[in-house]
């Protein structure tokens, strides 16, 4: 489920655009990652690809298809699901029920009873605490129940704005381990994140942005040896 | 956008200092002159009740509209400068003419008091908080008819003649000139403030408390100084409002919920945060709810939905018109 | 003689009586404003005019047509859901699209222009004068020194219900846990797909529909005029800040301890200095516990 974003101007208002004519793509199955400097779009990139902002130009497609003008609702049936920044869990929601939210678009309960054991075996931890309110569990507890949430729907494709933002460098661990193991189970993901090093060494491929355009991009070994030399740009 | 270029492009005079110069002299001259001109009674009420109620709104307009501070009790604060008043002549004969002075000091204190107990509060709280301020003072009031005559209405005395002018209530215009003299005071000290570094520092209140306070700015004082000066003008017009209207009683008509709601009305269909848009939707809601007094109930109606009407789709108020005027 | 009064174990118990009694019309009062401002943020100043209008409802359907009294309960409970959803969609997700980042003073404001529109057009076409329907049930309930009518059983054993009802639904339905999220937080429960602006008009909906409920149910209490509800919205704005803004079971707690208090002290003080009392009790609140007497923000605030 390939994700190809062709030409993109978009912004909050008509008159600054955040994006001038942003060309990318996510291979099906890969794990695609963007850096850039504060203010360079990236953010604004997902909230483009998943319909809060609209193109004022361009083309976005998933698997081909057109997803400009579709809600979440749509979005999610069509199997993308979207991590947004910052803290995104119901704190003073169970567990389970901050799961079962992740699947509220679900039509039946069996359905959605299925997808809870699914998860519940891929994340024993989160089973054994399912009845606590998600408000008390620690920060990297917190994430993992965040990405948990994204795949009760069985998406194929994930975008994850800033996963490691806030946390502890052995909780950041923790969280691109579980992101590496999404990577293995042929997940497509898009990842913006701030911890540049961290999230290109899980990539496959890579978007340096500045000013809402793309102006490196290369696979992981191409810009490793290039990273510091593009971070230097951005000072 | 085309109508601001039209505007623009066809009335470069309209919109001239010159210009403006004449459109202020001549609206002073019809507010100074009109009055005694025509000279009817009925005519001078509603002057008398659009600049009164033009003030009150512009005083309302200091908290809300600059500082974003909602005094939901605001006919409470009225009713102390009115009362202070009223009962400093009533039961110490103390001259009406120190109780705007009185009035507005004790209001003044109260607002003090009020802003002390609201400072860790922000938006609504801020407007829950002095609702129930507003209420406990008119309760209080009604419930201590020895003192106040609560509900019974307490008779006030017209001001006293002074330099030989007569204020016996006969003369109305001369009420009517007391109030535009409190109003230029009153105006001229508003205006001063909100063009000071205080009016700065009000709206930086208004916009966004925690970065204010980041950059330094002691949002607890001006908080303070806001409600404490806007509560000073206030009980001065309710010792006029006292004085003028000759019998108090703490109604929720005349010093509770639905007196607030009236100036609320006023300040936001004026425009907020620009004072003398509340003089304006004074007279025009005065004015309109006077020529329109045989529909009743039903200028209340239209009262609410223009309220409704400016929330919605004309938020700046009346002063969005200010560029086709102005 | 009035405090020795209040020692007489029979007094004391029927005074707690009454104070249970009226904290049950408070409860039932507060429980829509308050879930409207835990779950929107946004304070509805007009609720007292939904309770007016939920008795006008209740007034046609029971006293008018002669329908049995749950039918009108329930007629103004299903007419100011209709209301509330109309009034949502047409006026407060306008406005929330247009105020932006403070919408909720401006959104305050607006519940103010509705408060005068909706009590001016009672007055036009219903006069002032005051439509009750007596005694919805007869009979008196004795035990001991507890004097109660069965109509005032009647209202708390309704408040309980609702009570649960709204509890139940808040907790377990797939809505309810829908809405929990909303207002925990919006932006979250919009990428899991719930559309949070029909959570925000069933949610406006359903409190309006709690207030037209109250507003029925209370009829005889409250017969419909049109500025009956300027007394339940002040004793529910009270209840909600006494419970904790946004905290249902906190303000349905409050709207009891608040009845009680209140029927204790009219043993001392004449009915005036009562409202004074309950303001300053919420204006000592709002200074010393701003979140209320049960709030901690750890605490579910369904």
């Amino acid at each position: 489920m390939s994700l190809e974003v062709s030409d993109v101007v978009a912004g909050y208002t008509r008159e600054v655009p955040i994006l001038n004519g942003l060309d990318l793509t996510a291979e099906d199955g890969r794990v695609t990652v963007i850096i850039g400097p504060n203010g360079a779009g990236k953010s604004t990139l997902l909230k483009t690809i998943y319909g809060y902002l609209k193109p004022e130009r361009g083309t976005i497609k998933h698997d081909g298809q057109s997803i400009v003008g579709y809600s979440p609702k749509d979005m999610l049936r069509k199997g993308i699901a979207y991590l947004i920044q910052g803290h995104s869990i119901f704190p003073r929601m169970t567990v389970e029920e901050n799961l079962e939210l992740g699947g509220w678009i679900m039509g039946s309960d069996s359905e959605r009873r299925e997808a809870l054991e699914r998860i519940y075996e891929r994340y024993p931890r989160l089973k054994e605490k399912r009845r606590l309110s998600a408000g008390i569990l620690s920060g990297g507890e917190q994430r993992i129940l965040e990405i948990a949430r994204l795949t009760m729907t069985g998406p194929r494709t994930l975008l994850l704005d800033e996963p490691s933002v806030g946390l502890m460098p052995k909780l950041v661990n923790e969280v691109y381990e579980e992101i590496s193991r999404l990577k293995d189970e042929k997940y497509t993901i898009l990842i913006v994140d701030q911890n540049v090093k961290k999230s290109i060494s899980i990539a496959d491929y890579v978007y340096a942005l500045a000013l809402g355009e793309n102006r490196h991009e290369g696979t992981k070994e191409e810009f490793a040896e290039r990273l510091d030399e593009i971070v230097k740009e951005w000072i | 956008m085309t109508n601001e270029t039209v505007m623009t492009a066809g009335s470069g005079v309209w919109h001239s200092h010159g210009a403006r110069i004449l459109k202020i002299v001549v609206l002073l001259a019809l507010l100074v002159f009109a009055p005694t001109l025509i000279d009817n009674d009925y005519l001078t009420r509603i002057f008398i009740s659009a600049v009164m109620m033009g003030l009150m709104a512009a005083i309302f307009d200091l908290m809300i509209g600059y500082a974003g501070l909602i005094n939901f009790g605001y006919a409470g604060f009225l009713a102390i400068g009115a009362y202070t008043s009223a009962l400093g002549s009533f039961h110490y004969s103390i001259s009406p003419w120190l109780g705007l002075l009185t009035g507005g000091l004790m209001t003044a204190f109260i607002g003090f008091l009020a802003g002390v107990i609201t400072l860790r509060l922000r938006g609504l709280y801020i407007a829950l908080m002095t609702f129930f301020v507003g209420e406990a003072i008119r309760f209080t009031i009604s419930n201590t008819p020895d003192f106040t005559r609560g509900m019974l209405g307490l008779s006030v005395p017209p001001y006293p003649d002074i330099l030989g002018i007569d204020f016996s209530r006969g003369d109305l215009l001369n009420y009517y000139y007391l109030v535009l003299v409190l109003g230029a005071i009153i105006m001229g000290s508003l205006w001063w403030l909100v063009k000071s570094r205080f009016g700065l520092a009000f709206e930086a209140l208004r916009e966004d408390q925690l970065a204010s306070q980041s950059m330094g700015l002691n949002t607890t004082k001006y908080k303070l100084y806001n409600f404490t000066i806007a509560s000073f003008f206030a009980g001065v017009m309710g010792a006029y409002y006292a004085h003028y209207i000759s019998i108090l009683s703490p109604t929720p008509e005349e010093f509770g919920v639905y007196r607030t709601v009236e100036i609320l009305t006023i300040t936001y269909v004026g425009g907020r945060g620009t004072l003398w848009g509340s003089i304006f939707a004074a007279f025009l809601l005065i004015g309109f709810q006077e020529y329109f007094r045989g529909l009743g109930p039903w200028r209340l109606v239209i009262f609410g939905a223009l309220l409704i009407f400016v929330m919605l789709f004309a938020r700046k108020g009346l002063a969005g018109l200010k560029k086709y005027f102005w | 003689m009035e405090l020795s009064l209040l020692l007489d174990p029979g007094i004391l118990a029927q005074v707690l009586a009454q104070g249970l009694v009226r904290g049950s019309m408070y409860a039932l009062m507060a429980a829509g404003l308050s879930l409207i401002f835990g779950i929107m943020g946004v304070k509805n100043f007009s609720h007292g005019e939904l309770f007016m209008i939920g008795a006008y409802v209740m007034f046609f359907v029971t006293g008018v047509m002669g329908l049995p009294w749950p039918m009108g309960v329930a007629a103004a409970a299903v007419v100011l859901f209709g209301f509330g959803v109309l009034i949502e969609r047409t006026l407060i997700a306008t406005l929330r699209k247009r105020a932006g980042r403070d919408w909720l003073l401006d959104a305050f404001v607006l519940t103010i222009g509705m408060l005068v529109v909706m009590q001016n057009l009672a007055l036009i076409l219903f006069g002032t004068e005051r439509r009750g329907v007596g005694g919805l049930v007869d009979g008196t309930f004795v035990y001991g020194p507890i004097i109660i009518t069965y109509e005032r059983m009647m209202i708390v054993a309704v408040a309980v219900a609702v009570g649960l009802a709204l509890w139940s639904f808040i907790r377990y339905s797939d809505l309810g846990k829908a809405i929990r999220a909303t207002s925990q937080d919006p932006g979250a429960a919009q990428t899991l797909g719930i559309d949070i602006q029909r959570i925000y008009t069933y949610t406006f909906g359903i409190g309006a529909a709690l207030a037209g409920l109250s507003g029925g149910l209370l009829i005889s209490l409250f017969p419909a005029h049109p500025t009956v509800g300027f007394y339940p919205v002040i004793k529910s704005i009270a209840c909600v800040i006494l419970g904790g803004l946004g905290n249902i079971s906190g303000a349905i707690i409050a709207a009891m301890l608040l009845g009680v208090v209140e029927a204790y002290s009219s043993f001392f003080m004449s009915g005036g200095w009562q409202n004074v009392m309950t303001a300053v009790l919420v204006i000592v609140i709002l200074i010393v516990r701003p979140s209320g007497l049960f709030s901690s923000s750890k605490v579910e605030r369904a």
